[in-house]
This record gives structure tokens, sequence and C-alpha cells, in this order.
């Protein structure tokens, strides 16, 4: 079943076009790549599913309805609550420790402080860095700063994860263990993924490709070995 | 490097780094005429005849005319200064991603590190020459268009002296050199790769007791400008010409810094205090902020306060000075003089408070919207991941508030102590012997019955503690951060927009 669609979508950055008529769904528990070469649109992709930007024209769909109509806070309300966001680097506040980073959006729903904290331990836990709980991101290498970043992501078990080229500034053997744990924990939790990245290796994670060309989706790429297309449940 | 290209490089830049360059050549101008002034001052000659009290009759204003006045005038004049260099302060940080960005471009294309340091010496050294020379331009040029006697030929400013040649260079070359070597000096702890610029760890601990001891340091060299001179004066001797100067500047510059650094520590134990009651996002984000840099707060706050300790001075010596009329009033005796003198003295006083804090709400804007500028990338990964500005808009005023309000009393309290030292004590009352006849006017009045009805007592009066006047400082200082946060919500939506996640 479709949850999160695009139908249409065109965004201009000013004069240059970078998304021109794209098309997408992503069905429940789905996790989709979006690949293409640089300035292809791929991250204005992702904005535009999630809310973060509004389309000039065309459509976006979260179970239904309409999302890129909706005002600011109410698609800033959603993010909060159904989706969940990663990015390369910058995510984490860098004066919050591991673990208030994680809690960060359970207080933001108004949980209260020491069950935020309890939550976030326990998915710190889950992504093998419990023992930076306190430490702040400065003080972290990259590959635990990013698995913080996806425990954040995930505490609130968002029905969809956005990720903006999760392993971008990562090696390959650190970038391989945190898709590894996303992919993993997505299926877990049947959460919907869409994986922007321009790696055909990291795409491979996904049950589908979506190559993005020109600001619009490339039916002649070829097809990909997909090692966890089977275990999507 | 050649100097050609060094020029070359240290004035290329983007357009927050003009932006940069306008504001520290701004703030040296504004520097040198404060600077320019109180040495003009300090300059009007003693009339001939060797009465060192001799009055410059020439002058409209008894602030220039009274030579005991003049040093006050100047040591006012060069007050100005301290908000205006703080300004320059928190100018030479605004664009510094951008300016990293570039000194590490410079990097890439094989420049050493010391040349790239030199490049950055040479961009504030050369903005804070521009300034001393347009501000030597204004000063002259305002020289001649003021120099206008009134019907009875007086001078309403020293406009037919001028600070010896030697003492305007430097002013004019010394400003820039001490920008440079700050520049110099802050760029000690950063160093430039070519993938950008590397500061060494902020230090987390906060200020140690010194703060205090600074503060507590100045405050006893003001309470020791009295006893001073009545040591002096007991024993019939001339006090040395410097030492009173000295005593206001060295106690004025030590109780400032004390406060400014001092505001470190109130940050973080602000943020300590904030972080253990902290129950929303907000409150946690600007807690963790103020203990993570308590210097910040320092930095931030440095010109307001400044403002704040001379406005608070201002008061107390304003107090001081009403219970020395009222005392006068009550006994005929005591200071010269009328009173319209001392209020319209201090009205100038309070004008030049006031321009000290817009100085000083200038100073903020910047700092703030630099700060907002420098974590923008943090904030829209916050705003993207659903995180409502209105937190992060609610944290900065936290961040804001938390340490400036407790600053901002304890910077009101030493300018009012240094008020009351300079003005010889607020709680010590001033008093006068003085005969009192109740008998009515014929039995006062006649000599033989007078003795008998007249009796002899001691009139005082106690300084009142200033505090509604004090509370208006503070209330000015606080909107002014009020407002400074305001203008930096207004970069907030800008600082926070999705294009900055892609800033590689």
């Amino acid at each position: 079943m479709t949850q999160l669609a695009a139908r249409g979508v065109v965004k201009a950055y000013g004069p240059t076009p970078a998304l021109r008529g794209v098309t997408l769904d992503v069905a429940e528990g789905e996790i989709v790549a979006v690949t293409g070469p640089s300035g292809c649109g791929k991250s204005t992709l992702l904005h535009c599913l999630a809310g973060i930007l509004r389309p000039d024209a065309g459509q976006v769909t979260w179970r239904g309805e309409r999302i890129d109509t909706w005002s600011e806070a109410a698609r800033s309300k959603l993010r909060r609550t159904e989706f969940g966001v990663l990015f390369q680097f910058g995510q984490l506040v860098a004066e919050l420790t591991a673990a208030e980073n994680v809690a960060l959006p359970l207080l933001l729903a108004g949980t209260g402080r020491r069950e935020a904290r309890a939550a976030a331990l326990g998915w710190l836990e889950r992504l093998d860095v419990a023992d930076v709980a306190d430490v702040r991101p400065g003080r972290m290498s990259g590959g635990q700063q990013q698995r913080c970043a996806l425990a954040r992501a995930l505490v609130t078990e968002p029905r969809v994860l956005f990720a903006d080229e999760p392993t971008g500034a990562l090696d390959t053997l650190t970038g391989e263990q945190v898709l590894t744990h996303l992919v993993r924990l997505a299926r877990q939790q049947h959460t919907s993924v869409v994986l922007v990245t321009h790696e055909p290796r990291i795409a491979a994670y996904a049950d589908r490709e979506v190559m993005l060309r020109d600001g619009v989706v490339d039916t002649t790429g070829l097809g990909l070995e997909r090692p966890f297309a089977g275990e999507r449940r | 490097m050649r100097p050609a290209t060094l020029l070359r490089l240290a004035l290329a830049g983007s357009r927050t780094d003009v932006v940069r360059v306008v504001l520290t050549t701004l703030s040296a101008t504004l520097a040198t005429l404060a600077g320019l002034a109180a040495l003009t001052v300090l300059a009007i000659p003693t009339p001939p005849g060797g009465d060192p009290y001799a009055r410059s009759e020439q002058y409209a204003s008894a602030l220039l005319r009274e030579p005991g006045l003049r040093g006050g005038t100047a040591f006012a004049l060069l007050l100005l200064t301290v908000p205006v260099l703080a300004l320059a302060g928190q100018c030479a940080r605004l664009g510094a991603p951008a300016r990293d960005r570039r000194l590490a471009a410079l990097r890439l294309a094989g420049a050493t590190p010391g040349q790239v340091t030199r490049v950055a010496i040479a961009e504030t050294g050369l903005a804070g020459l521009l300034g001393t020379l347009v501000g030597l331009a204004v000063y002259l040029g305002g020289r001649a268009l003021l120099h206008r006697p009134d019907a009875r030929g007086r001078l309403p400013l020293p406009t037919d002296v001028l600070p010896s040649t030697p003492v305007i260079l430097a002013v004019v070359l010394g400003l820039p050199l001490v920008a440079a070597l700050a520049s110099a000096l802050l760029l000690r702890r950063v160093s430039t790769t070519p993938f950008g610029v590397v500061r060494r760890a902020a230090r987390e601990r906060p200020p140690g007791p010194w703060a205090g001891v600074l503060i507590l340091g100045g405050l006893a060299a003001f309470a020791a400008i009295d006893p001073v001179q009545d040591w002096y004066r007991d024993r019939h001797q001339e006090q040395p010409a410097l030492l009173l100067p000295a005593l206001l500047l060295a106690g004025g510059l030590a109780a400032t810094l004390g406060v400014v650094i001092g505001t470190g520590w109130l940050s973080y134990t602000a943020g300590r205090l904030l972080h253990r009651s902290a129950r929303r996002p907000d409150t946690l984000l600007a807690a963790r902020r103020l203990t993570a840099d308590p210097w910040a707060g320092s930095r931030t706050f440095a010109a307001l306060l400044a403002a704040v300790i001379v406005g608070g001075g201002a008061v107390g010596v304003r107090a001081n000075i009403s219970a020395e009329l009222e005392l006068r009033r009550l006994t005929g005796a005591g200071i010269a003089g009328d009173d319209n003198f001392y209020l319209g003295t201090l009205d100038l006083v309070d004008l030049a408070v006031g321009v000290a804090l817009l100085i000083a709400g200038g100073g903020l804007v910047v700092a703030l919207v630099e700060q907002i500028a420098a974590r923008r990338r943090a904030y829209a990964a916050l705003v993207a991941t659903g995180v409502p500005r209105a937190t992060i808009g609610r944290s900065i005023a936290w961040q804001a508030f938390a340490p400036a309000v407790p600053a901002v009393a304890v910077a009101l309290t030493v300018g009012l102590l240094l008020g009351w030292g300079v003005t010889g004590g607020g709680t010590r009352p001033g008093g006068y012997a003085q005969e009192i006849c109740d008998a009515g006017a014929q039995l006062c009045g006649d000599p033989a019955t007078r003795a008998a009805y007249t009796r002899t007592e001691w009139v005082s009066v106690t300084p009142d503690v200033p505090l509604a006047q004090l509370a208006g400082v503070g209330a000015g200082a606080l909107a002014a951060v009020l407002v400074t946060v305001g203008v930096g919500l207004l970069f907030l939506r800008a600082s926070t927009a999705v294009e900055e996640l892609r800033a590689g």
C-alpha cells in the first residue's frame, strides 16, 4: 500500500530547475534508493517528500492526504511525529550529549525528561553506542555520530525515514555498519526508507532504486543485485 | 609574499567580509574621535601666572574651564572608548565562517600558515588604520567647523588647542597596531588547514575566582582615592599628579574587566542551574550552550556591561552630589558652585551613558547575528527534523537573558560602588555642625537671649541608594538585549533555510 507519493513534482531554485515533474510511490515498509549524479535533484526530491520544501508544482501526499499545501507548522509536526530525518553531517547539536540529542524529539513531543532519556539510552544500546551516551558529538568518531543521529531519527518510531547520503562522510566499513543498522532497524519497525545516495553500493541495500537524471526519473538505468530485497516483510 | 599580494588578499572577500571591514573601520573611527577628544581636553594649557587652579576663561563650559574638572571630563571621554573597542572586538568575529573558508582556500592554494595569519592580521590592521585616518579627518574637520565663539567670545569646545603631534600619531598608528596584535593573539588558538579552520577545544571550565579579585581590586582602588587624598592633605604634601588618574584608570579597567570576565562564570552557573531544571528542549538547548561556551556571554555582553558600569557609576555620583547639595541647603556649608552646574554635568554624563548603551546595542546585534550564522547548519538540521523555529528562538532568548540579568545586576552594583568611591563613599554621611535657635525671631535675634535658646546639632544627609535610577539603567540594558534578540530572530529564518544543509 502506498504511504507516500510524489505526483509530477516540479521545483526550481531561481532560474535553475531541480525537479521537472517527478512521480514516485513509496509503499509501507519499502526501502527506496534515489540515486543519480550530483545536481540531478536527489536531495531536493527528498526535501519535498519530507515536507521540508514545498514543490512549485505537483503534489506530495502522505496516506492519501496532500501535505504540500499544509502550513509549515503542520509539516514540521509531521516530520517530528511520523518522519525521521538523517543527513550526511551537521545534524547533532554540538553542545548536547549523545543521549540528550537522541531524546530531543521525545522532549519536543512532551515526553518527560527521565522517560526520554531512558528511551534514548535504549536506542543507543541497540546501535552499539551506549558507551558514548554522555559524550558530546565533538568527541565521537564519525561513525558514532552517525549512529547517534540514526538513533535520534528512529527514536519516535517514525513511519518513514529520510536518509540523505547517510554514509557520505564515513569510510567504507563504518558506512556499511551504519547502513546495516539502518536497514535492520527499519525492517524491525516496518519503517519505510527513502535513501538518497550516489553510490550504487549503498543503493544496493534498498528494495528498489529510482534513478534521477536532470530532474526527471531515468527509466533507462540498469538493474542491480539487491542483497536485502528478499527480506522485506 | 609581496606586500601588494598581501594587501590584495587581505582586502579580498565576500559581502560579509566587507561589512566586517566597514564596521571595524567605523569602530576605529569612533574610538579615535573619543580618544582625541579626551587628549584635547588634557592638552588645555594652564593660564600663565603660576596658579595651577587658574581657570581657562576662554571656554563656555565649566567642564573645560575648571582645571580640577578637566581630568574627569577626559576620563569620561576615554570611558566611551570602552564600549567602542568592545564593539570592534565583536565586529572582528562577524562573518568568521566565510573568512575561515577563504583562508582555508588560500592554504589549499599553497599559502603557509604564517602567510594566512599575516593576511588575517593585515585585514584588521588596514581596516583599523583606515578608521583612525577617517577619525583624524573628522576630528580636524569638526575642529574647524565648531570653532565658533559665543557673544562673550567664549568657545563651546576646546577648538583652540591640539594634542601634540606625537600624541596624535600614537593614537592614529597605535590603535590599528593594537587591533592587529589583538587579531594575532586571537589567531594563536586557530590553525588554518587546507580543509578549514581548526580551533583548539574551547575551554569548558568557567573562569576562576580571579574575576572577583579584579572587581574587588577595582573597587579598592576607587575606595582608596579619598583616604589617599586625606593622607597627603594631613601631611601638607602635594600628591603626585598622576596618582588620581592612575587610580581611576586602573580601578575602572580592573572592575570592568572583572565584571566582563565574571559574566563567563555567571553564564556557566546559569547554564548549570537551567540544566538542572530543564524540562523542555528550549531550556535544555540553552543550558547546554551556556555551559559549553561560558565565554560567549563575556564576549557578547562586554560592551553592554561596560556601559552599564558607567551608568551605575553616574547614578551613584548623582546620589552623592544630590545629598551634598541637600546638606548645603540645610547648613549653608559644603560644596561650592551652583546646583545647575552639577546637575547639568551629570545630565551630560547620562547622555554619554545613553550613547554608550546605543553603541553596545549595536555590538549585541552583531554578536548575536554572528552566533546564529555560525550555527546555521545545526539549526537548519534541527528545523528539518521537525524542531519548531519557535523552540530555537526561545532557546536563543534563554541564552541571552539567563546570563544577562545577573550580569547587569552585578555591573550596576559595581558601577554604583565605583561612583560612590569616586565621590567620597555613599554610606558615609557627610555633615556639618550647625547652631539652631527654636525660640522665634525676637528671642533668637537678641544677642542677650539667643545663647539660652540655641543648641548645636550635627546635621548630616546620608545619600539614598538610588534604586529607581539603577532600575532605569538596568531596564534600559535589558531592553537593549530584548530588542537584540528580536532582531536576531529575524535572521533565524534565513539561517535555518534548507540550503544550509547543502553547504559542504
